[in-house]
């Protein structure tokens, strides 16, 4: 195996440009997902605590479902059903087929609605964890409640969520090579392409998991040093 | 068991925790029947003498003996055969904990019919009976089936000196039983040691509550700075001390009392 | 949508639940005990390196890339395909059923972890001192707490399981996804018949979830403050 390492290079055989891009885009596509996953884990968070019922029923439906539900099932659903809902659009409309639906469309969509049911758990978490007293300090003050939540809210539950939102960062890069199944050159898609021409499988899977190794564990570098960062001003930080 | 033979006894014994020499060299023998305070300030190292006793500490030097079973440790290990020794000890000693240190799972009764059943192997329904009789004698016998977080600091440090009861010792260790405890609990934990003192067990107690040791204890040791700096009756302690330290020690608590 | 072909469609998918409830199942029971001498190996210094190291590994990377690893990668090796191994190793069951084992080893393993270290130390020299030997100690104070706080996470991780399974219809396993996958394929009716395969995994975690919390109480009642 040693003598075929040059295959991983950047040589003329070698596949090292399209599995570095093919990371650029497990990045692109988790980093599309996660972003969409906090904007629908901020919703759902508001829709339990908001104190209307019909929201908060929408909101606790959503986390059990995605949270039984296989992955690879959703993405699924989102790339053929996807593919399925824009066909029977398209033809209604009177256009010509064949419809397609991208994959990197139907991966963020899948991935992001999965990771928004997990973050909606961290980020709630982190808000009951806010002392109720700094609320009240921010009442007394006369803040709205924009102004509450921004203001005072945000910062503290921020902090506390931190950690849980590394891991579910974490988890969004491990589910984006399911993404592969749509077809999408991320590092999963890339590396099964490479192994089928060279037939060297084993090699291409564990440059796979070096990859992912490599993103996870830096991604962890980074949240602990948020963490770090914005502990300051707390017990133990500095001053 | 021989009379001569004391119950506990300590000879010797040097304790460090990395470069911090806590313990300086520490003689003490507790016959059947003595009833021993140890007191001292904070970081005196009387917790960590009554620590070593049933080796939960181990000490660097020095030896300890409980009964017939003697135990020499080096440089703070034990060997298998010191091991076994060990366990022999503690199966003859009682320990009362600051924090009670009951275990979370089992209810009440289950705490106090643990040792006897698992550890000294005895008969079910006999240790049952002797552990419903020791709940009897703490006072606590209605709730026998309750868990541990359900009771007060002041019950749940009953319940642990029936559990240390349950083993016939020969002789129970206290460490600081009463600082845990909120000010109006503190009473409780007392008169029951004291009930026990009356009995004639021999008892060796860590305490900050001076009042007791006085009045129940027949020997009061001070300690300061790991080494044993007054020994005596409580009326030679508490009244007519040689030591300078012990006597400041000594006015500042009953000052502020 | 009619409901014959609906009905059709779940009796068609149920025929997969066999081999899924099986895959959960063993995945489970194999990968507590592979976490359990993970655990074990932590108590000296080489066998903590290497306990580090197989749950970086495994955690820091997708099951899928793993599940590959073992069904494709391993295969092309002569030395492989030569051992004794081999008649389990050409198995997708096996291929799956080991990937699936071992990535659940490392996540159960860190759950126990945490579990051990929420254990008070009060409690076991209380077991110490009242004589206890360090294996009664172990199972009469510590693994008891342990397990009980390891609860909550531990069900999690089983419902976890139990959706990555699904992955083994990428090796050609006909579980409940499988059959899905087959089924739209032939129908291309992609909406209603992953929708009826998701049905089918939800309603096995709320089971599941109903189960442990039934099972966190019956076994810690002095959590929840109740009477023998």
């Amino acid at each position: 195996m040693t003598s075929e390492l040059y295959l991983l290079g950047f040589g003329p055989e070698g596949w090292g440009p399209v599995l570095a891009r093919a990371g650029l885009m497990t990045l692109a596509v988790s980093l599309s997902a996660f972003l969409l996953g906090t904007v629908l884990g901020t919703l759902t968070v508001w829709g339990r605590v908001s104190g209307n019922p019909v929201t908060r029923r929408i909101a606790e439906t959503y986390v059990v479902v995605l949270r039984g539900i296989p992955d690879l099932l959703v993405i699924f659903l989102f790339y053929f059903g996807g593919r399925q809902v824009v066909s029977l659009v398209g033809t209604a409309l009177g256009f010509e087929g064949p419809f397609d639906i991208s994959g990197f469309v139907a991966g963020m969509l899948a991935i992001g609605l999965i990771s928004g049911a997990g973050q909606s758990e961290v980020l709630r978490g982190a808000y009951q964890a806010v002392p109720k007293g700094t609320l009240e300090a921010g009442r007394v003050v006369g803040m709205s409640r924009w102004q509450l939540f921004r203001r005072v809210t945000a910062p503290q539950a921020m902090v506390t969520a931190i950690p849980g939102m590394g891991n579910q960062w974490q988890s969004v890069i491990k589910e984006s090579a399911l993404v592969s199944v749509t077809g999408l050159v991320e590092t999963m898609r890339q590396v099964s392409i490479a192994a089928g021409t060279t037939q060297e499988h084993f090699l291409f899977y564990t440059a796979a998991a070096v990859i992912y190794l490599i993103i996870t564990t830096l991604s962890d570098q980074v949240f602990r040093m948020l963490e770090r960062r914005s502990m300051a001003g707390y017990a133990g930080g500095s001053h | 068991m021989t009379n001569n033979l004391p119950a506990v006894s300590v000879k010797g014994l040097h304790k460090s925790f990395g470069s911090h020499e806590v313990l300086k060299g520490i003689d003490l023998a507790a016959h059947d029947g003595d009833v021993i305070s140890l007191i001292g300030a904070s970081g005196s190292g009387k917790s960590t003498l009554l620590r070593c006793i049933p080796m939960l500490e181990i000490p660097n030097s020095g030896s300890i003996s409980v009964g017939e079973a003697h135990i020499t440790p080096r440089d703070g290990k034990l060997s298998r055969a010191d091991e076994r020794t060990a366990r022999a000890i503690r199966r003859d000693l009682g320990f009362v904990f600051q924090n009670f240190n009951l275990w979370p799972h089992r209810t009440v009764l289950q705490n106090v019919v643990e040792a006897p059943m698992i550890v000294q192997r005895r008969n079910k329904a006999e240790c049952r009976d002797e552990a419903m009789a020791l709940l009897e004698k703490v006072g606590l016998s209605d709730k026998a089936d309750a868990w541990p977080n359900q009771l007060s600091g002041g019950q749940q440090q009953r319940v642990a000196i029936a559990r240390a009861l349950a083993q016939k010792p020969r002789a129970l260790l206290f460490d600081e039983p009463t600082s845990a405890l909120d000010p109006e609990l503190v009473g409780e934990v007392l008169k029951v040691m004291r009930d026990l003192a009356d009995e004639g067990r021999t008892m060796i107690i860590v305490t900050h509550e001076m009042g007791f040791a006085r009045e129940v204890s027949s020997r009061t040791i001070f300690l300061h700075q790991g080494l044993v700096e007054e020994d005596g009756t409580p009326e030679q302690v508490f009244g007519n001390a040689h030591s300078e330290r012990c006597r400041a020690f000594l006015s500042g608590y009953f000052d502020r009392a | 949508m009619d409901t014959v072909y609906l009905l059709d469609l779940f009796k068609k998918l149920l025929g997969g639940l066999p081999l899924t409830l099986n895959l959960a199942v063993f995945a489970l029971l194999g990968g507590f005990a592979i976490a359990l001498l993970l655990n074990l190996l932590r108590t000296t210094r080489i066998g903590n390196a290497v306990a580090g190291t197989y749950i970086f590994f495994f955690r820091g990377t997708p099951l899928l890339v793993q599940l590959f690893m073992i069904y494709f990668g391993l295969a092309q090796f002569e030395f492989v395909r030569s051992s004794f191994l081999w008649p389990l190793l050409r198995e997708p069951y096996w291929c799956g059923l080991i990937a699936l084992m071992l990535n659940d080893a490392a996540y159960t393993a860190e759950i126990l972890r945490g579990g051990l270290r929420a254990v008070p130390r009060g409690a076991q020299e209380a077991a110490r001192v009242s004589g206890m030997s360090r294996l009664q100690i172990l199972r009469r104070v510590t693994l008891p707490i342990a397990v009980r706080q390891a609860l909550p996470a531990y069900s999690n991780e089983i419902i976890s399981m139990l959706k990555s399974t699904a992955l083994v219809s990428m090796i050609s396993l006909m579980d409940v996804t499988g059959i899905a996958r087959e089924a739209v394929a032939e129908t291309w009716r992609a909406v209603e018949i992953f929708l009826c395969a998701g049905l089918i995994y939800l309603v096995l975690s709320l089971i599941i979830t109903r189960a442990t919390s039934w099972a966190e109480r019956a076994l810690s009642p002095w959590q929840f403050g109740a009477r023998q």
